[in-house]
C-alpha cells in the first residue's frame, strides 16, 4: 500500500518519536509512506485564530502539494494538521467565494478529492485490525492502558466526521487487538490544555492534572495518545502536577504507534521510547515487552 | 431572550461578526452547554455563552476585550455540543481580526504574543521552528529559564537537539509569496 504522508512541523522537531514510530510501524505493515513534497506549516492554532484567510491558504497550499503526488489517500499523524487540511478541503468545495479567493492566494486550482485520514482512522479502518494482528510478535497481555484521544481528532464532528466525539473507540479497538487490557474512562476527549502550555501553564497543569489523576485512579499503567500536543503536555507537565499534589507517580505517556511497534517486536530505541521525560522502560520491562 | 430589534445600526457589530465568522449567533439559545464543556471557561474567563450574549446585545468593546476568545484553543467542544452547531473558534477568529484592525490591545497579551511569534516563524521558514519560537517567547516575556529542567532532560535523552535551536533554516521563498498573495487579497487587490 502506498499513501501520501503529511508529518507536520512538530514531528520534525519536538515529536520525533511519533514520526519515528509511525515510519517503523508502517514499514512492518508493508505500507510505503511518501512524504508530501515541500509541505508547509498548516498555520496551526495561531494561524487559525489570527487570520482566517492565511490559515485557509496555508492548508490549501498543502493540499495542492499533496495532490501533485497523484495518490488518492493522505495520512496525517498530527491531529491539528489533519483537521485543518480536512476543513480547508470542505470549505473550498462548498463555498464558491472561498474557492475563488484561494485560487488567487495559492495560484493553482485544487481538485479537492483527497481522502484525508488521521493516523487512528488510517490504522483502524484502512489497514484494519486483521492486518495489524497478523504482525503481532509480543501480545500486550496484562498491560493496563488507557486510551486518550484529545480534542482535535474528533471535534468538532462537523469537521472531522471521525468516530464518536464523546466516546470514540478506534484506539480502544487497536489496543484490544494488540492484546492489551484497555481501561474505559469518561475523559477520552477532554482537553489537555493544548497550546496554552507555555502561555498559561497553570491552565494546562489543571486540565492535564485532571486527566492524570483520573488515569491513576482507574489503575492505568500507561496513557496512550495519538497527538503530540497531548503527549507533550501530559509528559512534560507531569512532574510539576504530582509535585503540587504531593504524590509520587510516574505514568508513561506513549504514542499508539510506539505501542503497536512494541507488539510487533520492534526495539524500544527504534520507536523513540528512550526520548520521553517519564521513562516508560521500567514498566515495559516489568511487563516483559522489551526484547 | 434579548435580541436587539430597534435601531438597525445597533446590530452592526452583531451582523459583522455573523458575516465574518459564518456562525449564525441569532440562533443561540443561551443554553450554556458551550460554557459547561469549555475547557478554558472559569470565573475569570467567562466562556462562550457570556461572550455570545455580549455580541447579541451589541457590546462591542466588551466582546473585543473578552479573554474567552484569547484563551480559545479551538478544541471544538462547543460546536460539537451546541444544539444549533455554533462554532466558537470561528467567532474567536472574527473577533481577533477585528481587534487587530481596530488596534485594540488583545485581552491576553501573552497568548497573543506567542501566536504572533509562531506566525513570524512560519512566515520566515515555511515550517514553524518550534524550539526557536519557545526560546524567543521566554526571552520576550523575561522568563528565559522557563521549563529549563524539562528542556535539559529532553536534550539529555536525545529527544530534542540543541542544533534545532541554533542552526535555524534557510528562508522559504514559496511561503513569502503565499503571505504576500494573502495580504493582496485582504487589501482587495
Amino acid at each position: 500500500m502506498k499513501v501520501s504522508y503529511f508529518p507536520g512541523c512538530s514531528l520534525e522537531v519536538t515529536a520525533k518519536p511519533y514520526n519515528l514510530s509511525t515510519r517503523q510501524v508502517c514499514s512492518s505493515l508493508d505500507i510505503e509512506l511518501l512524504e508530501a513534497p515541500d509541505w508547509l506549516c498548516c498555520g496551526s492554532s495561531a494561524g487559525l485564530k489570527m487570520n482566517r484567510l492565511l490559515s485557509l491558504s496555508l492548508a490549501a497550499k498543502n493540499l495542492a502539494q499533496i495532490e501533485k503526488q497523484d495518490l488518492k489517500e493522505v495520512m496525517v499523524p498530527c491531529p491539528f494538521c489533519f483537521r485543518r487540511l480536512l476543513s480547508a478541503q470542505q470549505e473550498i468545495k462548498q463555498d464558491k467565494k472561498s474557492r475563488e479567493i484561494i485560487r488567487e492566494t495559492i495560484e493553482t486550482t485544487l481538485k479537492g478529492d483527497l481522502n484525508i485520514q488521521n493516523l487512528l482512522g488510517f490504522f483502524r479502518n484502512e489497514v484494519g485490525l486483521t492486518a495489524i494482528q497478523s504482525k503481532i510478535k509480543k501480545p500486550l497481555k496484562g498491560f493496563k492502558v488507557i486510551p486518550y484521544y484529545g480534542c482535535y481528532l474528533v471535534k468538532p464532528s462537523q469537521v472531522t466526521h471521525f468516530d464518536n466525539p464523546e466516546n470514540p473507540t478506534s484506539m480502544d479497538d487497536i489496543l484490544m487487538a494488540l492484546g492489551a487490557e484497555v481501561l474505559d474512562w469518561d475523559f477520552k476527549t477532554e482537553c489537555c490544555g493544548a497550546s496554552l502550555s507555555l502561555t498559561k501553564t497553570e491552565k494546562v497543569q489543571e486540565l492535564s492534572g485532571r486527566l492524570l489523576k483520573e488515569a491513576i485512579w482507574k489503575g492505568a499503567e500507561a496513557i496512550v495518545v495519538g497527538c503530540q500536543l497531548c503527549q507533550s503536555n501530559l509528559d512534560m507537565r507531569q512532574g510539576e502536577i504530582w509535585k503540587a499534589e504531593k504524590k509520587n507517580h510516574h505514568l508513561p505517556v506513549l504514542y499508539i504507534t510506539q505501542i503497536m511497534g512494541l507488539a510487533f517486536g520492534l526495539s524500544p530505541n527504534d520507536l523513540g521510547l528512550n526520548h520521553h521525560i517519564i521513562d516508560p522502560l521500567p514498566i515495559l520491562k516489568e511487563k516483559g515487552l522489551l526484547s | 431572550m434579548l435580541r436587539l430589534t430597534g435601531n438597525p445600526r445597533e446590530r452592526d457589530f452583531l451582523n459583522q461578526i455573523i458575516q465574518e465568522s459564518g456562525q449564525n449567533l441569532l440562533e443561540c439559545l443561551q443554553c450554556g452547554k458551550c460554557s459547561a464543556g469549555c475547557p478554558i471557561a472559569s470565573e475569570a474567563v467567562g466562556g462562550p455563552r457570556q461572550l455570545i450574549a455580549a455580541i447579541l446585545i451589541g457590546m462591542k468593546e466588551r466582546a473585543l476585550k473578552d479573554p474567552t476568545w484569547s484563551y480559545c484553543v479551538s478544541c471544538g467542544t462547543c460546536a460539537t455540543r451546541c444544539p444549533v452547531e455554533i462554532n466558537m473558534y470561528s467567532v474567536a477568529t472574527a473577533l481577533c481580526e477585528m481587534a487587530e484592525k481596530a488596534k485594540i490591545s488583545p485581552p491576553e497579551r501573552g497568548i497573543h504574543l506567542f501566536e504572533e511569534l509562531f506566525l513570524k516563524s512560519v512566515r520566515k521558514y515555511g515550517r514553524v521552528q518550534e524550539l526557536r519560537t519557545v526560546m524567543e517567547f521566554n526571552l520576550r516575556t523575561l522568563n528565559p529559564f522557563k521549563d529549563l529542567a524539562q528542556g535539559m532532560t529532553l536534550m539529555r535523552k536525545g529527544a530534542i537537539s540543541p542544533f534545532d535551536i541554533l542552526k535555524g533554516k534557510k528562508k522559504d521563498k514559496a511561503i513569502s509569496r503565499l503571505f504576500s498573495k494573502v495580504q493582496q487579497a485582504e487589501n482587495g487587490e
